[in-house]
């Protein structure tokens, strides 16, 4: 008999129906405060606490969460994604170095023209070399860039005159306007043009972050804060908050009571227990952000032992489809984080363009589950453990002990499979070893959490049989031909709406083959200061649009009032 | 006294290579890179990984690679640390003096405590005082260090708010102070940490300088000092004490190494850039450079005061012949 999962903390039961008022306001408000910032609310200083130290400030280089914050406000693009995340064509983008640009008639090239006024932080000016430069720079496999593999299509820059550059394509493609502007941040070659590409990685000049963005690197302590301060000469103006802190706090405890004790203003990650803490907190408030990252138990579905054969249990995809059914998905994300929980309806967060909340989904049927296995051959054994020619249903579910979500989950999923006959034994290990065995394939099931691009193709990259291998991000070696030709055509079409018809066609299929049991977006919640006013936050980041938060000057403290005087 | 020296030098360095040897084969045998771990988002791919692994020579034979870093090391070189992208010489120049001045600290503050509850305990052996010490004495020894720290902090920089919640200094205003105002804010920012390492500490020291005090009170001078008249505390704290503090200082020569090598938890806790933070975080990442660098690092610190602390017993007790 199933046994419904109940919240344990009596304050938070209490609190719950305030705090879901409270969300649901900051939520649905568009995230952003209705009243705009005066010319009087220039100032004022954002701490935000962050858990580890950023590896580089060289944007092709990044691989953290922090290096990709700090190089996103410290650099700029030619030009900036739209609030709405579009990637086919240039709708919706925004300019940034590049004032305007031009589609050659045949569309395999596109002419950018960089604005006159934008400079480097060493006040040298943007030029179109610089464009060039980071094009060739990022393409060079001496650099080894994280980022190479999604700019195939770019083919090369040419420089028309100094502020105009010319990116030219491979193929002409509904996402190459993306590609390029999206995934490559103008580097300054006078700055980095010295030093060989392969040296780049290990270079002092990569920690200098000389970009053009509106805020430039004032100081970054290792281990202990990056501090960016405003480019008040900036060409793009300059950002509303004079200075802008990244605190290094290592340890999830210590850096909630930084934020709570007034010590830092933003707090990236409440976590459920934490949220009754702001229902009489008059500072601090809670604020929902977009995310585009989600959590999946995920299914090996070739055997770990014999890469070229079926998973002796996940190949059978009535196993796989039983095993999703025997998952009561709603009661779990109540159960791991209250209200702050938000449903995934397939392998796609809400916040990108593609994402349909209304697809069918497989329904949590204990009853169901179990005559799919007995029809499938797997029957209870005298354990209570089923099996199918001496084979028993029982396999390891891998997950990394840095993630309290994931090692709840777990649990709850292995109570949830063992009423319906199937033993999954927790195998916790530490992140490196997680990742060695997602790498080398060598794991049964696993609970993954996973970053998705905004663009369609990133979904290409997880979940077609060309993401399978050293290349791809299907660790699950998931493959259907139907998925295959969806993505394909989603992925080449120009009509968005055509691309949505045909990733939805695609999500349904994989929804139906069931490679992963979708279990959770990955709670986007922060806790703020009351002073700090937001505006929209996107979901790639929210911190997309920071240059232009502010703080009323009624509202603000002895850090708020340094300014930008230089230190004694 | 040169061929007992040139012996325990030998000595040192067989330990130094050996450990160092061993923790690099150890974590090299952990599964996982350092490359899978610092480049971990899923939309790198695993081509992208083994461009980097070739850039470093991770695709190389394990013994390869330790000769190369052997080569190094000799050289001073101690490696690039893939979880800081930096030279791991830099990274532990920019810990070091940050262990050293909380350890340190600690270190002074845990003994002063230690020693004068000892002290305070065998005064009175068995009285209501000693009790009383002893008891609280045993449940700090038995708190977790990690605990501990997290409710120093809870209590004193959030309930009541007399001490910053972490961090070496204010990160916003400390630039804009006076040096005066500079210096006192360091300390607030010590306060805490200071005291967290300096309890945990000193409970196992006061047990040990009881001990000691204790094993002395019998003694032929203890009697003659009370038959000429002096009193109980007195003869305690002038001739007892002086004989029982002999094994409390070698005591404190060992833990030198050991805070010097940094205090995990109280540096994670209170946010604190250390060297037993930066070295535990470089095993999770499999950073084998930093590791392998790290436990060298701890085993010349250990090997040399253990050296030094023998060579000054030896020049120091006529009873120790050498040769």
């Amino acid at each position: 008999m199933h046994r419904s999962f109940r919240v344990s903390s009596r304050p938070l039961r209490l609190a719950a129906p305030l705090l879901l008022a409270l969300l649901a306001v900051a939520g649905c408000k568009g995230l952003e405060d209705s009243k705009s910032a005066g010319p009087a609310d220039i100032g004022g200083t954002l701490v935000i606490t962050t858990a580890a130290d950023a590896g580089t400030l060289l944007p092709p280089l990044i691989a953290s969460i922090t290096d990709r914050q700090a190089t996103d406000l410290l650099y700029d693009r030619l030009a900036d994604i739209g609030d709405d995340l579009n990637s086919v064509g240039d709708k919706g983008f925004k300019p940034q170095l590049a004032e305007r640009w031009d589609w050659a008639p045949d569309s395999l090239s596109i002419a950018f023209h960089i604005n006159p006024h934008a400079r480097w932080h060493d006040g040298f000016p943007v030029r179109a070399s610089d464009v060039r430069y980071s094009v060739s720079l990022i393409k060079d496999p001496a650099l080894g860039s994280t980022a190479a593999p999604l700019v195939t299509n770019v083919d090369s820059v040419s420089v028309r005159d100094s502020l105009t550059a010319v990116a030219w394509f491979k193929r002409h493609t509904p996402e190459q306007f993306y590609d390029l502007v999206y995934q490559i941040v103008i580097l300054p070659e006078h700055v980095l043009g010295n030093t060989p590409a392969a040296k780049l990685k290990d270079a002092e000049v990569g920690r200098r972050g000389i970009g053009s963005g509106r805020f430039r690197l004032a100081k970054w302590e290792p281990g202990a804060k990056i501090e960016l301060v405003a480019d008040t000469a900036n060409y793009r103006g300059r950002p509303k908050l004079d200075r802008v802190i990244f605190a290094i706090a290592p340890d999830f405890n210590g850096a909630a009571t930084r934020f709570f004790a007034g010590d830092a203003d933003l707090f990236e990650n409440i976590r459920p227990e934490q949220v009754a803490r702001f229902v009489n907190d008059t500072a601090h408030r809670l604020q929902r952000y977009p995310t585009l990252a989600y959590a999946i138990l995920g299914m090996n579905l070739r055997d770990p032992k014999s890469p070229g054969q079926a998973h002796p249990i996940f190949g059978d995809r009535a196993v796989r489809r039983a095993l999703t059914m025997a998952t009561d998905r709603r009661a779990m994300l109540k159960n791991a984080f209250d209200t702050i929980g938000q449903a995934l309806y397939g392998p796609f967060p809400h916040a990108v363009s593609v994402a349909d909340t209304t697809l069918p989904q497989i329904p949590y049927d204990t009853t169901k589950a179990k005559a799919l296995l007995d029809s499938a051959g797997w029957l209870v054994g005298a354990d209570g453990v089923r099996a199918k020619n001496g084979r028993r249903l029982e396999f390891a579910l891998s997950v990394p002990n840095s993630s309290a979500s994931r090692k709840q989950y777990a649990v709850l999923l292995q109570d949830a499979f063992r009423r319906v006959g199937a033993a999954a034994t927790v195998d916790q290990t530490d992140f490196a070893t997680y990742s060695a065995k997602l790498a080398a394939h060598t794991f049964d099931a696993q609970i993954g959490n996973y970053v998705t691009d905004p663009g369609v193709s990133g979904f290409k990259q997880s979940w077609s049989t060309a993401g399978i291998g050293k290349d791809g991000g299907n660790p699950g070696s998931y493959s259907n031909p139907f998925v295959d030709a969806m993505l394909d055509s989603a992925t080449t079409t120009f009509d968005p709406a055509r691309t949505k018809a045909y990733a939805r066609r695609a999500f349904e299929t994989i929804i139906e083959d069931a490679p992963g049991i979708w279990l959770y977006e990955t709670p986007a919640v922060m806790g703020l200061h009351k002073r700090i006013h937001t505006t929209t936050m996107r979901a790639d980041g929210y911190w997309s649009g920071l240059a232009d938060w502010w703080i009323p000057v009624s509202q603000r403290n002895a850090r708020d009032r340094i300014g930008l005087r230089p230190t004694p | 006294m040169r061929r007992y020296l040139a012996a325990r030098l030998l000595q040192a360095i067989g330990v130094v290579a050996f450990v160092t040897t061993f923790a690099f084969v150890v974590v090299h045998l952990a599964p996982g890179d350092p490359i899978a771990s610092a480049l971990a988002r899923p939309n790198i791919t695993e081509a992208v990984r083994e461009q980097w692994r070739v850039a470093y020579g991770l695709d190389r034979p394990v013994s390869e690679q330790y000769v190369r870093w052997v080569v190094n090391a000799a050289r001073g070189n101690l490696g690039y640390s893939f979880s800081h992208r930096r030279p791991v010489r830099d990274v532990f120049a920019d810990a070091m003096p940050n262990t050293l001045l909380l350890s340190g600290l600690g270190l002074v503050l845990s003994f002063a405590i230690g020693i004068m509850v000892g002290l305070l305990q065998a005064e009175r052996p068995g009285g209501r005082r000693d009790r009383w010490l002893g008891r609280i004495l045993l449940v700090l020894y038995s708190v977790p260090d990690f605990w501990l720290a997290l409710v120093v902090l809870i209590l004193f920089a959030y309930r009541l708010p007399l001490f910053p919640p972490g961090g070496m200094t204010d990160s916003v205003m400390y630039e804009y102070l006076s040096p005066g105002a500079k210096f006192l804010d360091r300390i607030k920012h010590l306060v805490l940490p200071v005291l967290t390492l300096a309890v945990l500490t000193a409970a196992g020291i006061a047990r040990f300088q009881r001990g000691a005090l204790l094993a002395v009170l019998p003694s032929d001078w203890m009697r003659t000092a009370l038959a000429k008249g002096l009193s109980w505390q007195a003869a305690v704290r002038h001739h007892a004490f002086r004989n029982a503090l002999l094994p409390t200082i070698t005591l404190f020569g060992l833990s030198i190494p050991a805070f010097a090598t940094g205090a995990i938890f109280v540096e994670k806790v209170f946010s604190w850039p250390g060297m037993g933070l930066i070295v535990v975080n470089g095993i999770a990442a499999r950073d084998y450079p930093l590791v392998t660098a790290g436990v060298m690092v701890m085993s010349v610190l250990v090997a040399g005061c253990a050296l030094v602390a023998d060579i000054a017993v030896a020049a120091a007790d006529p009873r120790i012949r050498l040769g």
